[in-house]
């Protein structure tokens, strides 16, 4: 009864209105078809399509109820100080301003919108017909491939001229090459099997193959409206991507970017309610065929197998809010991180099944992760956005499972980076105030914060060299540039002017799998899995 | 020992007064980083903004533009805002701080 009373309400008055003032209404409606457009042409690639919120705050009527319509007003012209949010002074017209300010502040939140796999087919697009014709070997001088970095450039909008992915050569710390995303590049993988390929997702959800030996866009397809989630299986032959709007994930042929299977993302969350998910991380494992995927609201973690009809198995009641991941182990363990509760909880990827929830400071959010050998211990590293006071590093034993040490850092942090000829683990402070400039190295052995790096911007996504010498660091949001050290003396050698970098991605995570772990270490284990078999 | 403070103060002002120099561009750096580059960029604005470069601008020019953004002789709604906000000695540092890099 409620429901149809609410329904009933809205539409009787909306036709006596439209019976007294048709003129009127037709003129609201199409103001609001062309504010929502303005929206989504300047707001949804952060805020998301729905006015949900994606990585920047919800914008709706009931987020935005009390706040002022002056103060929203000067913030959309300024932009907000140490975050994303940039200055739409003299890119939006006051009046544009005031429109989606009295619009946001009116509107709920909007339904799921639908994006079926018919979309999703028909969005592909195709720039390189036939790909034997793209030159066999890269067309510039590098030495190995893995030496690649990727930088997903955001731009200052999140959209327009800056938003790119660029490719630099970790050894001379030149850029090599860049696509134009449209939107802010958010993630770059790499296929594990041809080294030629990468893919690029960005914050509205279009996904483009990367032809990595002549730097250009070979195909693109979009899967979502928003989401940044996206995985490569070991064999190179399927990606996944997930997505916050609509609630739903994709698996999709590597080579064409067809669409071969969608899933609903819902399912029984830990407090017993069903739930329709966000899709939070997925990934492709050197263990097996499968991809795993977190459902965040619904905090459970599915694993599908890539084999006729992508079967899946759930596994339930891993954390509240769950989002990011790293494997150990060969690729068999799988590390999850829970917002809500705080944990990161380890998943046997043989066994489908929890093996213990560890706790990980505060609002856990391990970006990429970390695993070092260190002393016969197999060390991960979690990082966490420290919302409440407890500002830490959290370190665990991966064979025992257990706590090692929870190290105190300046502030909240996003995302661990190590490699196995690198002494030090890199964790970027990302409190919202000048520590957000800063990166502090954590010695693997002593397990103690050595130094704090002043690197400016808001620094943050921290990255080894495939060889690990160097050390490098986004300077993002008005920082402007991506800023090298020397991995052992953290000398600064390098700096490469971008538009807002962000997150950073070694070609050489597809021969160690998990940053810190190395490579000769995952091939001997890639050997005894395959004698294995 | 009245004599001896003013007298200390003055020695300190002198031996530091090479100092002051690099002491300004770093809080103009620190000013810079909070205050206008959230617009103006530090080496350079977005290419998708409307906003003027001010990287190697001539240092008395930005001065006088603050000033008169700062007392409204020169009107923007926005810098009027911004530059209310900044005190002399920011506007000194800030100032020779752009004027110092390389667009």
């Amino acid at each position: 009864m409620k429901i149809i009373t609410k329904l009933l309400c809205p539409s009787v008055i909306a036709c006596c209105v439209a019976l007294l003032l048709p003129l009127a209404v037709q003129a609201t409606t199409d103001d609001t078809q062309k504010t929502h457009k303005l929206y989504e042409e300047n707001c949804a690639s952060c805020h998301a399509s729905d006015l949900g919120g994606f990585i920047a705050p919800a914008l709706n009527a009931e987020t935005l109820k009390g706040r002022s319509a002056t103060s929203l007003r000067s913030l959309i012209m300024t932009g907000s100080f140490d975050t994303l949010m940039p200055p739409f002074y003299g890119r939006l017209t006051d009046d544009d301003i005031r429109g989606l300010v009295s619009y946001l502040k009116a509107t709920p939140k909007q339904a799921n919108p639908a994006w079926t796999i018919e979309d999703i087919k028909a969005s592909i697009k195709v720039y390189v017909k036939d790909e034997t014709t793209l030159p066999t070997k890269p067309t510039y001088q590098i030495d190995d491939i893995n030496n690649i970095i990727g930088v997903a450039a955001r731009g200052k909008y999140g959209r327009g001229l800056g938003s790119k992915a660029v490719f630099i050569n970790s050894v001379t710390h030149k850029i090599i090459g860049e696509v134009a995303t449209g939107t802010a590049a958010h993630i770059i993988d790499f296929d594990p099997a041809n080294p030629r390929w990468a893919y690029v997702k960005n914050d509205t959800a279009e996904i483009f193959k990367v032809d990595l030996y002549s730097m250009q866009i070979v195909r693109s397809v979009k899967t979502g409206f928003n989401g940044p989630s996206l995985g490569v299986s070991r064999d190179g032959k399927y990606i996944m991507a997930g997505s916050y709007v609509p609630h739903n994930a994709v698996i999709l042929d590597a080579a064409t970017l067809e669409p071969l299977k969608t899933f609903e993302l819902e399912g029984i969350d830990p407090d017993g309610k069903m739930v329709s998910s966000d899709s939070g991380m997925i990934i492709g494992t050197p263990f097996a065929d499968i991809f795993a995927i977190a459902l965040e609201n619904a905090g459970q973690v599915w694993v599908v197998d890539l084999k006729e009809g992508f079967p899946v198995t759930k596994i339930e009641n891993v954390g509240r809010h769950l989002h990011d991941a790293f494997l150990s182990h060969g690729g068999s363990k799988l590390m999850v991180a829970s917002y809500v509760d705080s944990i990161v909880t380890a998943i046997d990827l043989k066994e489908r099944k929890i093996i213990k929830k560890l706790e990980a400071g505060c609002v856990s959010h391990v970006g990429g992760g970390s695993v070092v050998e260190v002393d016969g211990r197999t060390l991960g590293f979690g990082t966490n956005f420290g919302d409440c006071d407890k500002m830490v590093v959290s370190v665990w034993d991966l064979d025992k499972m257990e706590v090692v040490k929870q190290v105190p850092v300046l502030g909240g942090t996003e995302s661990p980076a190590a490699h196995a000829n690198a002494p030090y683990v890199a964790v970027d402070i990302i409190s919202k105030d000048r520590r957000a400039r800063a990166v502090q190295l954590i010695d693997k052995k002593t397990l103690e914060v050595v130094k704090t790096l002043e690197v400016g911007g808001h620094a943050y996504f921290p990255e080894y060299s495939a060889d690990g010498k160097f050390l490098y660091i986004s300077a993002g949001y008005s920082g402007d540039q991506v800023v090298v050290y020397d991995a052992v003396t953290l000398a600064k050698v390098a700096s490469i002017p971008l538009e807002s970098p962000a997150g950073l991605f070694s070609h050489g995570r597809v021969r160690y799998m998990t940053r810190g772990l190395s490579p000769d270490d995952l091939a001997k284990r890639d050997g005894e899995l395959k004698g294995a078999k | 020992m009245k004599l001896v403070i003013p007298l200390g103060t003055l020695m300190l002002a002198l031996l530091s007064a090479p100092v002051v120099n690099a002491a300004v561009i770093y809080a103009g750096q620190e000013r810079a980083a909070a205050v206008c580059s959230q617009c103006h960029g530090i080496i350079k604005p977005s290419a998708d903004s409307v906003f003027p470069s001010l990287a190697g601008r001539d240092v008395v020019y930005l001065k006088a533009a603050l000033v008169q953004y700062r007392d409204k002789t020169r009107q923007s709604e926005l810098m009027n805002a911004i530059a209310g906000s900044l005190s002399d000695n920011d506007i000194a540092n800030v100032a020779a701080y752009y004027a110092t890099l390389k667009p």
